[in-house]
Protein backbone atom coordinates (compact mmCIF):
# COMPACT_ATOMS: atom_id res chain seq x y z
CA UNK A 1 0.00 0.00 0.00
CA UNK A 2 2.81 2.51 1.05
CA UNK A 3 4.08 3.07 -2.49
CA UNK A 4 1.08 3.42 -4.30
CA UNK A 5 -0.58 7.11 -5.01
CA UNK A 6 -2.80 8.43 -2.74
CA UNK A 7 -5.91 9.67 -3.91
CA UNK A 8 -8.77 11.68 -2.05
CA UNK A 9 -12.01 11.83 -3.40
CA UNK A 10 -14.18 14.80 -1.25
CA UNK A 11 -17.36 16.13 -1.79
CA UNK A 12 -18.29 19.92 -0.83
CA UNK A 13 -21.52 21.85 -1.88
CA UNK A 14 -22.74 19.66 -4.51
CA UNK A 15 -25.94 16.97 -5.13
CA UNK A 16 -23.55 13.64 -4.76
CA UNK A 17 -23.84 13.12 -8.30
CA UNK A 18 -20.13 13.72 -9.49
CA UNK A 19 -19.53 10.94 -6.77
CA UNK A 20 -21.93 9.13 -8.85
CA UNK A 21 -20.22 9.78 -12.27
CA UNK A 22 -16.58 8.59 -10.49
CA UNK A 23 -19.12 5.11 -9.76
CA UNK A 24 -19.95 5.20 -13.69
CA UNK A 25 -16.54 4.20 -14.85
CA UNK A 26 -17.67 0.87 -13.59
CA UNK A 27 -14.86 -1.70 -14.09
CA UNK A 28 -12.16 0.87 -14.12
CA UNK A 29 -13.02 1.92 -10.65
CA UNK A 30 -11.78 -1.69 -9.71
CA UNK A 31 -8.10 -0.90 -11.50
CA UNK A 32 -7.97 1.97 -10.03
CA UNK A 33 -8.40 1.09 -7.08
CA UNK A 34 -5.84 -1.40 -7.33
CA UNK A 35 -3.29 0.55 -8.95
CA UNK A 36 -3.87 3.67 -5.94
CA UNK A 37 -4.28 3.95 -2.17
CA UNK A 38 -7.79 5.44 -1.51
CA UNK A 39 -7.26 7.77 1.32
CA UNK A 40 -10.85 9.57 1.33
CA UNK A 41 -14.01 8.88 -0.17
CA UNK A 42 -16.50 9.56 1.97
CA UNK A 43 -19.74 8.88 0.23
CA UNK A 44 -18.15 5.81 -0.49
CA UNK A 45 -15.52 4.67 2.23
CA UNK A 46 -15.55 5.18 6.02
CA UNK A 47 -12.01 7.41 6.61
CA UNK A 48 -11.45 10.31 9.02
CA UNK A 49 -10.26 13.29 8.45
CA UNK A 50 -8.18 12.56 11.36
CA UNK A 51 -6.37 10.78 9.34
CA UNK A 52 -5.73 13.34 6.57
CA UNK A 53 -4.52 16.52 9.22
CA UNK A 54 -2.19 13.43 10.00
CA UNK A 55 -0.42 13.39 7.17
CA UNK A 56 2.62 15.10 5.76
CA UNK A 57 2.37 18.35 3.73
CA UNK A 58 1.82 16.57 -0.56
CA UNK A 59 1.65 13.58 0.36
CA UNK A 60 -1.67 12.66 -1.48
CA UNK A 61 -0.84 12.69 -4.97
CA UNK A 62 -4.41 13.73 -6.27
CA UNK A 63 -7.30 15.34 -4.52
CA UNK A 64 -10.59 14.93 -6.68
CA UNK A 65 -12.70 17.59 -5.38
CA UNK A 66 -16.90 18.02 -6.66
CA UNK A 67 -18.92 20.50 -5.26
CA UNK A 68 -18.47 24.57 -4.29
CA UNK A 69 -18.09 26.28 -1.25
CA UNK A 70 -20.29 28.23 0.51
CA UNK A 71 -19.97 27.23 4.27
CA UNK A 72 -17.05 27.46 6.67
CA UNK A 73 -16.94 23.41 6.67
CA UNK A 74 -16.58 23.04 3.20
CA UNK A 75 -13.73 25.86 3.10
CA UNK A 76 -11.61 23.91 6.17
CA UNK A 77 -11.90 20.34 3.95
CA UNK A 78 -11.06 22.37 0.67
CA UNK A 79 -7.99 23.77 2.11
CA UNK A 80 -6.78 20.29 3.81
CA UNK A 81 -6.89 18.74 0.93
CA UNK A 82 -4.91 21.40 -0.56
CA UNK A 83 -2.33 21.50 1.65
CA UNK A 84 -2.00 17.42 1.67
CA UNK A 85 -1.59 17.47 -2.40
CA UNK A 86 0.47 17.65 -4.74
CA UNK A 87 -2.68 17.93 -7.57
CA UNK A 88 -5.61 19.04 -7.14
CA UNK A 89 -8.84 18.32 -9.92
CA UNK A 90 -11.56 20.68 -9.38
CA UNK A 91 -14.25 17.42 -10.47
CA UNK A 92 -17.66 19.11 -11.83
CA UNK A 93 -19.62 22.21 -12.59
CA UNK A 94 -19.97 23.00 -9.15
CA UNK A 95 -16.27 22.29 -8.45
CA UNK A 96 -15.59 24.33 -11.80
CA UNK A 97 -17.80 26.85 -11.64
CA UNK A 98 -20.31 26.77 -8.41
CA UNK A 99 -22.82 25.14 -10.88
CA UNK A 100 -26.56 25.34 -10.33
CA UNK A 101 -26.34 26.14 -6.38
CA UNK A 102 -24.28 29.20 -7.83
CA UNK A 103 -27.66 30.65 -8.76
CA UNK A 104 -27.99 31.37 -5.38
CA UNK A 105 -25.74 34.38 -6.11
CA UNK A 106 -28.93 35.86 -7.14
CA UNK A 107 -29.99 35.39 -3.86
CA UNK A 108 -28.70 36.98 -0.79
CA UNK A 109 -27.83 34.75 2.13
CA UNK A 110 -30.66 37.04 4.27
CA UNK A 111 -33.14 36.71 1.51
CA UNK A 112 -32.29 32.53 1.68
CA UNK A 113 -32.55 32.48 5.11
CA UNK A 114 -36.41 34.14 5.40
CA UNK A 115 -37.31 32.17 2.96
CA UNK A 116 -36.47 28.54 4.28
CA UNK A 117 -36.81 29.90 8.30
CA UNK A 118 -39.74 32.38 8.00
CA UNK A 119 -41.53 32.83 4.74
CA UNK A 120 -42.12 29.52 2.89
CA UNK A 121 -45.49 28.46 3.22
CA UNK A 122 -44.88 24.91 5.69
CA UNK A 123 -42.80 26.85 7.56
CA UNK A 124 -43.30 27.14 11.36
CA UNK A 125 -41.15 28.94 13.53
CA UNK A 126 -43.16 31.54 15.90
CA UNK A 127 -40.03 32.19 18.23
CA UNK A 128 -38.33 33.20 14.89
CA UNK A 129 -35.20 30.86 15.27
CA UNK A 130 -32.23 30.94 12.69
CA UNK A 131 -29.61 28.30 12.93
CA UNK A 132 -27.05 29.89 14.74
CA UNK A 133 -22.97 28.95 14.36
CA UNK A 134 -23.01 28.71 18.07
CA UNK A 135 -25.85 27.47 20.53
CA UNK A 136 -25.93 26.55 23.72
CA UNK A 137 -28.72 23.67 24.46
CA UNK A 138 -29.15 22.05 27.64
CA UNK A 139 -25.66 24.10 28.85
CA UNK A 140 -23.52 22.15 26.00
CA UNK A 141 -22.84 24.27 23.31
CA UNK A 142 -23.32 23.17 19.40
CA UNK A 143 -21.88 24.71 16.38
CA UNK A 144 -22.58 24.33 12.71
CA UNK A 145 -20.73 25.60 9.76
CA UNK A 146 -20.83 29.07 8.88
CA UNK A 147 -23.06 30.01 5.62
CA UNK A 148 -21.23 32.50 3.73
CA UNK A 149 -22.70 35.36 1.94
CA UNK A 150 -22.14 33.78 -1.15
CA UNK A 151 -21.30 30.13 -3.29
CA UNK A 152 -17.79 30.30 -4.28
CA UNK A 153 -16.06 28.51 -7.21
CA UNK A 154 -13.00 26.27 -5.76
CA UNK A 155 -10.81 28.13 -7.46
CA UNK A 156 -11.86 31.22 -5.21
CA UNK A 157 -10.61 29.22 -2.19
CA UNK A 158 -7.99 27.39 -2.73
CA UNK A 159 -5.66 26.77 -5.88
CA UNK A 160 -6.38 24.40 -8.21
CA UNK A 161 -4.25 22.64 -10.91
CA UNK A 162 -7.03 20.90 -13.22
CA UNK A 163 -10.32 20.96 -13.48
CA UNK A 164 -13.02 18.50 -15.22
CA UNK A 165 -16.35 20.07 -15.99
CA UNK A 166 -19.62 18.78 -16.92
CA UNK A 167 -23.05 17.66 -14.56
CA UNK A 168 -21.66 15.23 -14.27
CA UNK A 169 -18.54 14.56 -15.65
CA UNK A 170 -18.64 11.79 -18.89
CA UNK A 171 -17.45 8.35 -17.65
CA UNK A 172 -14.66 8.48 -20.40
CA UNK A 173 -13.27 12.05 -19.41
CA UNK A 174 -13.24 10.80 -15.90
CA UNK A 175 -10.95 7.69 -17.01
CA UNK A 176 -8.84 10.08 -19.38
CA UNK A 177 -7.88 12.23 -16.50
CA UNK A 178 -7.38 9.48 -13.56
CA UNK A 179 -4.85 7.74 -16.06
CA UNK A 180 -3.17 10.79 -17.17
CA UNK A 181 -2.73 11.40 -13.30
CA UNK A 182 -1.43 7.58 -13.22
CA UNK A 183 1.14 7.94 -16.09
CA UNK A 184 2.10 11.60 -15.31
CA UNK A 185 1.01 13.09 -18.65
CA UNK A 186 -0.81 15.58 -17.82
CA UNK A 187 -1.02 18.75 -19.76
CA UNK A 188 0.33 22.74 -18.15
CA UNK A 189 -1.61 23.17 -14.52
CA UNK A 190 -4.51 25.31 -15.13
CA UNK A 191 -5.89 23.14 -17.71
CA UNK A 192 -9.56 21.79 -18.57
CA UNK A 193 -8.72 18.58 -19.26
CA UNK A 194 -11.97 18.36 -21.88
CA UNK A 195 -11.98 19.26 -25.92
CA UNK A 196 -11.27 22.85 -26.14
CA UNK A 197 -13.59 23.84 -28.88
CA UNK A 198 -17.69 24.68 -28.81
CA UNK A 199 -20.48 22.14 -28.29
CA UNK A 200 -21.78 23.33 -31.69
CA UNK A 201 -18.63 21.85 -33.42
CA UNK A 202 -19.35 18.42 -32.71
CA UNK A 203 -23.18 18.76 -32.41
CA UNK A 204 -24.69 16.23 -34.85
CA UNK A 205 -27.09 18.96 -35.51
CA UNK A 206 -25.48 21.79 -36.56
CA UNK A 207 -25.05 20.85 -40.62
CA UNK A 208 -29.20 21.39 -40.08
CA UNK A 209 -28.01 24.88 -38.68
CA UNK A 210 -28.99 27.72 -41.42
CA UNK A 211 -26.65 30.29 -42.06
CA UNK A 212 -28.39 32.95 -40.96
CA UNK A 213 -30.33 31.79 -37.52
CA UNK A 214 -33.10 34.97 -37.74
CA UNK A 215 -35.88 34.29 -34.85
CA UNK A 216 -39.36 35.83 -34.22
CA UNK A 217 -40.18 33.85 -31.40
CA UNK A 218 -38.55 32.38 -28.37
CA UNK A 219 -39.66 28.61 -26.79
CA UNK A 220 -39.22 26.43 -24.01
CA UNK A 221 -38.31 23.10 -24.62
CA UNK A 222 -41.52 22.18 -22.56
CA UNK A 223 -43.59 24.24 -24.50
CA UNK A 224 -42.83 22.18 -27.82
CA UNK A 225 -42.32 19.45 -29.61
CA UNK A 226 -39.01 19.92 -30.42
CA UNK A 227 -37.60 17.99 -33.90
CA UNK A 228 -34.96 15.44 -32.58
CA UNK A 229 -32.66 16.22 -35.40
CA UNK A 230 -32.48 20.00 -36.16
CA UNK A 231 -30.71 23.24 -34.72
CA UNK A 232 -32.29 24.07 -31.58
CA UNK A 233 -31.30 27.57 -31.87
CA UNK A 234 -33.01 27.50 -35.54
CA UNK A 235 -35.91 25.80 -33.70
CA UNK A 236 -36.12 29.03 -31.68
CA UNK A 237 -35.12 27.21 -28.68
CA UNK A 238 -32.54 28.22 -26.54
CA UNK A 239 -29.14 26.23 -25.93
CA UNK A 240 -26.15 27.24 -25.15
CA UNK A 241 -24.05 25.07 -27.24
CA UNK A 242 -22.55 27.87 -29.42
CA UNK A 243 -21.08 29.09 -26.14
CA UNK A 244 -20.34 26.04 -24.39
CA UNK A 245 -17.21 24.04 -24.20
CA UNK A 246 -17.69 20.52 -25.79
CA UNK A 247 -16.86 16.74 -24.72
CA UNK A 248 -20.04 16.20 -22.77
CA UNK A 249 -20.56 13.86 -25.71
CA UNK A 250 -23.64 15.23 -26.46
CA UNK A 251 -25.96 13.78 -23.86
CA UNK A 252 -28.50 16.05 -23.92
CA UNK A 253 -28.57 16.70 -27.33
CA UNK A 254 -29.43 13.02 -27.82
CA UNK A 255 -32.10 13.06 -26.00
CA UNK A 256 -33.60 15.90 -27.90
CA UNK A 257 -32.84 18.47 -24.27
CA UNK A 258 -31.04 21.51 -25.54
CA UNK A 259 -27.45 22.34 -23.76
CA UNK A 260 -27.92 24.09 -20.31
CA UNK A 261 -24.10 24.95 -20.00
CA UNK A 262 -22.49 22.55 -17.73
CA UNK A 263 -19.44 22.51 -19.29
CA UNK A 264 -18.50 26.13 -18.87
CA UNK A 265 -16.97 28.46 -21.15
CA UNK A 266 -14.45 27.33 -24.35
CA UNK A 267 -10.29 28.09 -23.32
CA UNK A 268 -9.93 32.03 -23.47
CA UNK A 269 -13.45 33.01 -22.73
CA UNK A 270 -13.85 34.14 -19.26
CA UNK A 271 -17.62 34.99 -18.80
CA UNK A 272 -19.52 32.11 -21.19
CA UNK A 273 -22.86 33.90 -20.23
CA UNK A 274 -21.74 36.84 -21.89
CA UNK A 275 -20.74 35.50 -25.12
CA UNK A 276 -24.39 33.60 -25.06
CA UNK A 277 -26.35 36.64 -24.88
CA UNK A 278 -24.65 38.61 -27.70
CA UNK A 279 -25.17 35.41 -30.07
CA UNK A 280 -28.83 35.42 -28.65
CA UNK A 281 -29.30 39.28 -29.44
CA UNK A 282 -27.87 38.86 -32.63
CA UNK A 283 -30.20 36.27 -33.89
CA UNK A 284 -33.52 38.06 -32.99
CA UNK A 285 -35.06 39.37 -35.67
CA UNK A 286 -37.47 42.46 -35.31
CA UNK A 287 -39.14 44.64 -37.42
CA UNK A 288 -39.11 47.75 -35.05
CA UNK A 289 -38.30 48.08 -31.26
CA UNK A 290 -41.38 47.10 -30.33
CA UNK A 291 -41.88 43.84 -31.95
CA UNK A 292 -37.76 43.59 -30.55
CA UNK A 293 -38.85 44.17 -26.82
CA UNK A 294 -42.13 40.98 -27.68
CA UNK A 295 -39.81 38.95 -28.61
CA UNK A 296 -37.08 39.86 -25.68
CA UNK A 297 -39.76 39.85 -23.19
CA UNK A 298 -40.26 36.26 -23.84
CA UNK A 299 -37.37 34.74 -22.54
CA UNK A 300 -37.61 34.03 -18.92
CA UNK A 301 -34.85 34.85 -16.57
CA UNK A 302 -32.22 34.94 -19.28
CA UNK A 303 -29.61 35.71 -16.67
CA UNK A 304 -30.38 32.89 -14.36
CA UNK A 305 -30.53 30.69 -17.87
CA UNK A 306 -27.16 32.22 -19.66
CA UNK A 307 -25.49 31.45 -15.58
CA UNK A 308 -27.07 28.45 -14.76
CA UNK A 309 -23.87 26.66 -14.01
CA UNK A 310 -21.64 29.60 -13.96
CA UNK A 311 -22.79 32.78 -11.86
CA UNK A 312 -20.12 32.52 -9.26
CA UNK A 313 -17.00 32.85 -11.73
CA UNK A 314 -18.74 35.14 -13.61
CA UNK A 315 -17.75 39.00 -14.49
CA UNK A 316 -20.34 39.77 -12.22
CA UNK A 317 -20.32 37.34 -9.80
CA UNK A 318 -23.70 37.85 -8.11
CA UNK A 319 -26.20 40.17 -6.58
CA UNK A 320 -26.01 43.90 -5.29
CA UNK A 321 -27.16 43.83 -2.06
CA UNK B 1 -22.95 62.27 -1.70
CA UNK B 2 -23.07 65.58 -2.84
CA UNK B 3 -19.34 65.43 -4.19
CA UNK B 4 -20.24 61.86 -5.46
CA UNK B 5 -19.01 61.71 -9.30
CA UNK B 6 -20.32 58.79 -11.44
CA UNK B 7 -18.10 56.64 -13.17
CA UNK B 8 -19.15 56.52 -16.63
CA UNK B 9 -17.80 54.39 -19.90
CA UNK B 10 -18.58 56.03 -23.03
CA UNK B 11 -18.18 53.77 -26.08
CA UNK B 12 -18.80 55.93 -29.81
CA UNK B 13 -18.90 54.73 -32.97
CA UNK B 14 -16.34 56.72 -35.05
CA UNK B 15 -18.84 56.63 -37.94
CA UNK B 16 -21.57 58.78 -36.34
CA UNK B 17 -19.69 60.63 -34.00
CA UNK B 18 -17.02 63.19 -33.84
CA UNK B 19 -15.63 62.08 -37.41
CA UNK B 20 -14.79 65.70 -38.09
CA UNK B 21 -13.21 66.58 -34.53
CA UNK B 22 -9.49 64.84 -33.04
CA UNK B 23 -9.88 62.26 -30.85
CA UNK B 24 -6.91 64.18 -28.44
CA UNK B 25 -9.54 66.86 -28.49
CA UNK B 26 -12.38 64.60 -27.19
CA UNK B 27 -10.82 62.69 -24.92
CA UNK B 28 -9.62 65.80 -22.98
CA UNK B 29 -13.66 66.26 -22.59
CA UNK B 30 -14.81 62.80 -21.71
CA UNK B 31 -13.18 60.40 -18.80
CA UNK B 32 -13.41 56.75 -19.80
CA UNK B 33 -13.78 57.20 -23.44
CA UNK B 34 -13.75 54.33 -26.36
CA UNK B 35 -14.60 55.17 -29.94
CA UNK B 36 -14.84 52.12 -32.08
CA UNK B 37 -15.67 51.08 -34.81
CA UNK B 38 -19.54 50.51 -34.66
CA UNK B 39 -21.58 50.19 -31.84
CA UNK B 40 -22.33 46.33 -32.83
CA UNK B 41 -18.66 45.84 -31.42
CA UNK B 42 -19.53 46.21 -28.37
CA UNK B 43 -19.83 43.09 -26.56
CA UNK B 44 -21.80 42.52 -23.61
CA UNK B 45 -18.24 40.80 -22.16
CA UNK B 46 -17.11 44.46 -22.51
CA UNK B 47 -20.36 46.20 -21.00
CA UNK B 48 -20.22 43.49 -18.07
CA UNK B 49 -16.27 44.46 -18.12
CA UNK B 50 -16.73 47.93 -17.19
CA UNK B 51 -19.30 46.82 -14.44
CA UNK B 52 -16.92 44.66 -13.18
CA UNK B 53 -13.99 46.88 -13.03
CA UNK B 54 -15.86 50.13 -11.63
CA UNK B 55 -18.25 51.37 -13.74
CA UNK B 56 -21.17 53.33 -12.28
CA UNK B 57 -23.12 53.38 -15.90
CA UNK B 58 -22.25 52.75 -19.64
CA UNK B 59 -22.70 54.52 -22.30
CA UNK B 60 -23.31 53.63 -25.96
CA UNK B 61 -22.83 56.01 -28.58
CA UNK B 62 -24.26 54.43 -32.54
CA UNK B 63 -25.36 55.54 -35.46
CA UNK B 64 -29.12 56.62 -36.41
CA UNK B 65 -31.45 53.95 -37.65
CA UNK B 66 -30.83 52.91 -40.81
CA UNK B 67 -27.06 54.80 -41.20
CA UNK B 68 -25.09 51.90 -40.10
CA UNK B 69 -21.97 51.37 -41.75
CA UNK B 70 -22.15 48.12 -41.38
CA UNK B 71 -25.69 47.70 -42.02
CA UNK B 72 -27.62 46.93 -38.43
CA UNK B 73 -24.57 47.34 -36.08
CA UNK B 74 -26.52 49.55 -34.29
CA UNK B 75 -29.48 47.75 -34.32
CA UNK B 76 -27.68 44.91 -32.97
CA UNK B 77 -26.30 46.88 -30.57
CA UNK B 78 -29.96 47.99 -29.23
CA UNK B 79 -30.90 44.48 -29.18
CA UNK B 80 -27.92 43.15 -27.34
CA UNK B 81 -28.63 46.86 -24.68
CA UNK B 82 -32.40 45.50 -24.20
CA UNK B 83 -31.54 41.97 -23.05
CA UNK B 84 -28.51 42.82 -20.99
CA UNK B 85 -30.71 45.70 -18.66
CA UNK B 86 -32.89 42.29 -17.81
CA UNK B 87 -29.62 40.89 -16.85
CA UNK B 88 -28.05 43.39 -15.16
CA UNK B 89 -31.44 43.60 -13.09
CA UNK B 90 -30.54 40.46 -11.91
CA UNK B 91 -27.54 41.17 -10.78
CA UNK B 92 -28.66 44.22 -8.35
CA UNK B 93 -27.92 46.73 -10.96
CA UNK B 94 -30.32 48.87 -12.13
CA UNK B 95 -30.99 49.29 -16.06
CA UNK B 96 -30.85 53.09 -16.22
CA UNK B 97 -27.23 52.65 -15.90
CA UNK B 98 -26.73 50.75 -19.36
CA UNK B 99 -28.06 53.23 -22.15
CA UNK B 100 -27.69 53.34 -25.95
CA UNK B 101 -28.47 56.22 -28.23
CA UNK B 102 -28.64 56.41 -31.66
CA UNK B 103 -28.26 59.45 -33.71
CA UNK B 104 -25.37 61.38 -35.54
CA UNK B 105 -22.95 63.84 -34.05
CA UNK B 106 -20.18 64.55 -36.74
CA UNK B 107 -18.34 67.56 -34.24
CA UNK B 108 -18.52 65.03 -31.26
CA UNK B 109 -19.57 67.80 -29.17
CA UNK B 110 -23.07 66.71 -27.99
CA UNK B 111 -20.43 63.07 -26.14
CA UNK B 112 -19.56 65.11 -23.35
CA UNK B 113 -23.10 66.65 -23.06
CA UNK B 114 -24.62 63.00 -23.29
CA UNK B 115 -22.25 61.77 -21.09
CA UNK B 116 -23.11 64.57 -18.37
CA UNK B 117 -26.48 64.06 -18.38
CA UNK B 118 -26.08 60.56 -17.86
CA UNK B 119 -23.98 61.01 -15.23
CA UNK B 120 -26.46 63.12 -13.18
CA UNK B 121 -29.13 60.57 -13.80
CA UNK B 122 -26.77 58.09 -12.21
CA UNK B 123 -25.32 60.38 -9.65
CA UNK B 124 -28.98 60.42 -8.04
CA UNK B 125 -28.83 56.55 -7.97
CA UNK B 126 -25.31 56.32 -6.26
CA UNK B 127 -22.51 53.85 -6.96
CA UNK B 128 -22.92 50.07 -7.95
CA UNK B 129 -22.67 48.11 -4.98
CA UNK B 130 -19.85 45.86 -4.43
CA UNK B 131 -20.91 42.25 -4.43
CA UNK B 132 -18.35 40.39 -1.29
CA UNK B 133 -15.22 39.35 -2.72
CA UNK B 134 -14.40 35.65 -1.88
CA UNK B 135 -11.42 37.24 0.36
CA UNK B 136 -13.80 38.74 2.87
CA UNK B 137 -15.58 35.56 3.64
CA UNK B 138 -12.74 32.88 2.93
CA UNK B 139 -8.91 33.69 2.28
CA UNK B 140 -6.86 32.08 -0.60
CA UNK B 141 -4.26 29.59 -0.07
Amino acid sequence: MADKPKVAICWLGGCGGCDEAVVDINEVLLRVANATDLVLWPVALDFKYDHIEAMSDGEIVLSIINGNVRNSDQEEIAKLLRKKSQLVLAFGACACFGGTPGLANFTTKEDIFNWVYRDAPTVVNPEGKYPQPKSRVNGKELTLPKFYEHVFALNQVINVDYYLPGCPPPPYLVMNAVSAVLEGKLPPKGSTLSPRRALCDTCPRNKTKPSRIALRDIKRIHEVEADPDSCFLAQGILCLGAATRGGCGESCISINIPCRGCFGPVDGVVDSGAKFLSALASIIDAEDDEEMKKVIDKIDDPAGYCYRFSLPVSLLRGKRS
Amino acid sequence: MSSYEPKLVCFSCKFGWGYLNTEEALAKQIKNWVPIICSGKVDSSHILTAFRQGADGVLILGCRGGDCHYQDGNYEAKKRVYLLHKVLESYGIESERLRIELSIDPEGNKIPQLVKEMSDRIAKLGPVKKVGEPAKAVAVV
